[in-house]
């Protein structure tokens, strides 16, 4: 009797876990209209769950998008936010169905995580919703299977190269150690570097952690002491940091380095290096009075609110486009997307795509953090 | 053989499988009392996890804490214990108390509708990030070396709090008036009664302490591996649940071997394997013990009469 019932509450809680990892949130700003000039736009970010803290910056960066698009072009278009709550991805799931269902919704700005990507396309290719992603970077997403998906940041396979050539020519590290978090963003990611990393001639250990771990100590009881670089090719920022506070509590000297997952306020430790799909817009020139407006109305931001900016500019752009060409329709506004030509944006760059989606000179920067900030060191 | 790579491996199997102890404590108390698996026990777990972080932040933080850090862990500690213990005895008196003379199947599902209510309630009031306890900036990452390996002021905390708890439990059960009426409740509870043994007050006591045991894990789980959030008493609590079965359920020193086993078996697979596959080994660790010895490790069979 008790071993059943123990049984039975074993298949009882797994069930559950099931069930409960398919709880979606989806916020709404604001009702979408009638007009094409009311058309709405979709955001799809993590406005909670563990990777909040970006998920948040590229929410007001999305509504501060959608506020000056408005003044500028005296349009109405409203937002429909849509919280997928990285790394869950049934949550992801829930929103792209809800987005397709809702017949307002033109264009779609997001989402943010690779896995998440994938987990849209089925809900976008049918209907034919173009969606533009302002930070996933996985390679094969634009494998040609994804045919209204773009992204307005580079690839992973750029990422990893240049990740992989910092860190043996300029940071001269030798033997490293590569880690992924068994996310589809950060497998593809840490092989790239890899890959990338022995051709040129580093020693390379691989190892695998989980999204859900909080202890890394066995793992880090692995790493020898003369591993000179830990490549820890994490999504969510605060596993970054917990890691690398465990690797200093082992008295383990390994440089750090880390990709644009843990570009974030929640990855902070000293002396580690991050690298970033765009570029810290404070330097880019003509962005002042828009840094002020944000600032002054949502505080300090880092490098993945200014591309959703810029992905919403996009999505609006096309809107407006097709509005103006007779209908704002999903197909037209798809086609609107592809023929998108932004001469420059608040990243210090034009915006076009080549024909699977992928933005034209995706370039990736590398952070260096100094005294709990992150300082540019490449480019130079 | 890297043997100090070994040791460090073991240190920290021994620094899991304490937190994983207590938390089953608390599984194996309620078992040997009611009979009752409390499977929102997990759930304790992570609510004491936030109280202690309440308090940490509450007095300025890990980077800059405004009281020293003696009276701050004590505090933690305390607050945090207190909290989860009065948190265990509501969710008996509302929960479970109801459902004390109902099939087992009733209170087991209400133990399932708690965990998720605790699981959502901290959702909406601690939100979904990740929090960061960074017991590394509060205590510092020094420690003393034994040979060449290192034992961090953490590892020393968590284990030796861990024990310290342990060896408490013991002798509240063993010696004291309060221990022998658990112990004479889960012989028989009936009998019990009729020897002018208060059950209610004795089932109070062991969902507190139980409960306050997992809110100690919870700090300990927070201050060694920094981060927690409103789910991490899920998975905590099902590994709580595994070393109490694998241990004997009803058992304490069973809930303590088998969390140091749980513990021991996790660290050395993520230590020399893949950390990938430390749940898969756990749980088939929880199989092979129930194929082979379906009592657990320090489990009594029960005797049925006819």
């Amino acid at each position: 009797m008790r071993r059943a019932l123990i049984t039975v509450a074993v298949a009882v809680l797994a069930a559950a876990a099931v069930v409960t990892a398919g709880v979606a949130k989806t916020v709404e700003l604001a009702a979408p209209a009638k007009t094409c000039t009311n058309a709405s736009l979709g955001l799809a970010a993590p406005v909670t769950g563990p990777a909040a803290a970006i998920g948040q910056e590229q929410l007001h960066w999305a509504e501060l998008g959608l506020a000056r698009y408005n003044t500028e072009h005296k349009t109405t278009y409203k937002m429909v936010v849509g919280d997928t709550q990285l790394p869950n991805v049934a949550a992801a799931i829930n929103v792209a169905r809800q987005f397709a269902s809702n017949k307002k919704i033109v264009g779609v700005a997001g989402p943010a995580g690779s896995q998440e990507v994938q987990a849209f396309g089925p809900s976008m290719t049918k209907p034919g919703i173009g969606y533009v992603s302002m930070s996933a970077t996985r390679d094969d997403l634009t494998n040609g299977q994804r045919p209204t998906f773009f992204r307005v940041v580079g690839s992973d396979d750029t990422q990893g190269a240049v990740d992989a050539r910092y860190a043996l020519r300029t940071l001269k590290a030798d033997k490293i150690v590569v880690i992924n978090d068994g996310s589809s963003y950060s497998v593809g990611l840490a092989a790239r570097f890899a890959n990338v990393a022995h051709i040129l001639g580093a020693d390379i250990d691989l190892d695998e952690i989980t999204q859900q771990q909080t202890d890394f100590s066995p793992l880090v009881d692995k790493i020898g002491n003369d591993v000179d670089l830990v490549f820890i090719a994490f999504q969510i920022a605060s596993q970054g940091q917990t890691f690398a506070q465990q690797m200093r509590a082992k008295g383990k000297s390994a440089i750090i380095f880390g990709p644009d997952g843990l570009f974030s306020s929640d990855f902070t430790f000293e002396g580690a290096y991050v690298s970033a799909f765009a570029r810290d817009i404070h330097g880019v020139k003509g962005t002042a009075a828009l840094i002020k407006a944000y600032e002054k109305k949502y505080g300090k931001f880092g490098t993945f609110g200014p591309p959703t900016y810029v992905a919403v500019q996009v999505v609006l752009g096309a809107i407006d486009r097709a509005c103006q060409a007779g209908a704002a329709t999903r197909k037209t506004v798809l086609a609107q997307i592809k023929k998108t030509n932004l001469k420059n944006t608040i990243l210090g760059q034009g915006i076009r795509f080549d024909a699977n989606g992928d933005v034209l000179g995706g370039v990736f920067y590398i952070y260096r953090i100094v005294n709990g900030k992150y300082q540019l060191v490449f480019p130079k | 053989m890297d043997w100090t790579r070994f040791f460090n491996v073991l240190i920290d199997g021994i620094q899991l499988g304490s937190v994983y102890a207590l938390i089953a404590l608390g599984y194996t108390m309620v078992y040997g009392i009611l009979k009752l698996l409390n499977f929102a026990h997990g759930d304790i777990y992570m609510i004491g996890a936030f109280i202690g972080f309440g308090v940490l932040t509450f007095f300025g933080g890990p980077l800059s804490p405004n009281l020293p850090l003696a009276p701050l862990l004590i505090l933690m500690f305390v607050v945090a214990m207190l909290g989860s213990g009065l948190l265990g005895v509501a969710v008996e008196r509302f929960a479970y108390r109801p459902l004390r003379d109902a099939p087992r199947i009733a209170p087991l599902i209400s133990a399932l509708g708690v965990a998720f209510f605790l699981e959502n309630s901290a959702l909406l009031l601690f939100g979904s990030q990740y929090r960061q306890y960074n017991g590394f900036d509060l205590i510092g990452t020094g420690g003393f070396f034994i040979g060449s390996v290192k034992i961090t002021w953490i590892n020393l905390l968590v284990v030796s709090s861990a024990a310290a708890l342990m060896v408490a439990l013991m002798l509240l059960v063993a010696r004291t008036k309060l221990g022998k009426a658990m112990r004479a409740t889960s012989f028989d509870r009936e009998a019990a009664a009729m020897q002018g043994i208060d059950i209610d007050r004795v089932i109070v006591w062991t969902f507190f302490i139980g409960s306050a045991l997992a809110g100690a894990a919870g700090v300990m789980a927070g201050l060694a591996y920094s981060s927690i959030y409103h789910f991490m008493g899920f998975t905590a609590g099902l590994k709580g649940f595994a070393a109490a079965v694998v241990g004997g359920i009803g058992s304490i020193p069973g809930a303590m071997a088998g969390g140091l086993l749980i513990g021991l078996a996790e660290s050395f697979t993520a230590g020399y394997m893949n950390g990938t596959w430390k749940d898969a080994v756990t749980f088939s660790i929880l199989v092979l013990v129930m194929l082979v010895r379906p009592t657990g490790l320090f489990g009594k069979p029960e005797i049925q009469k006819v």
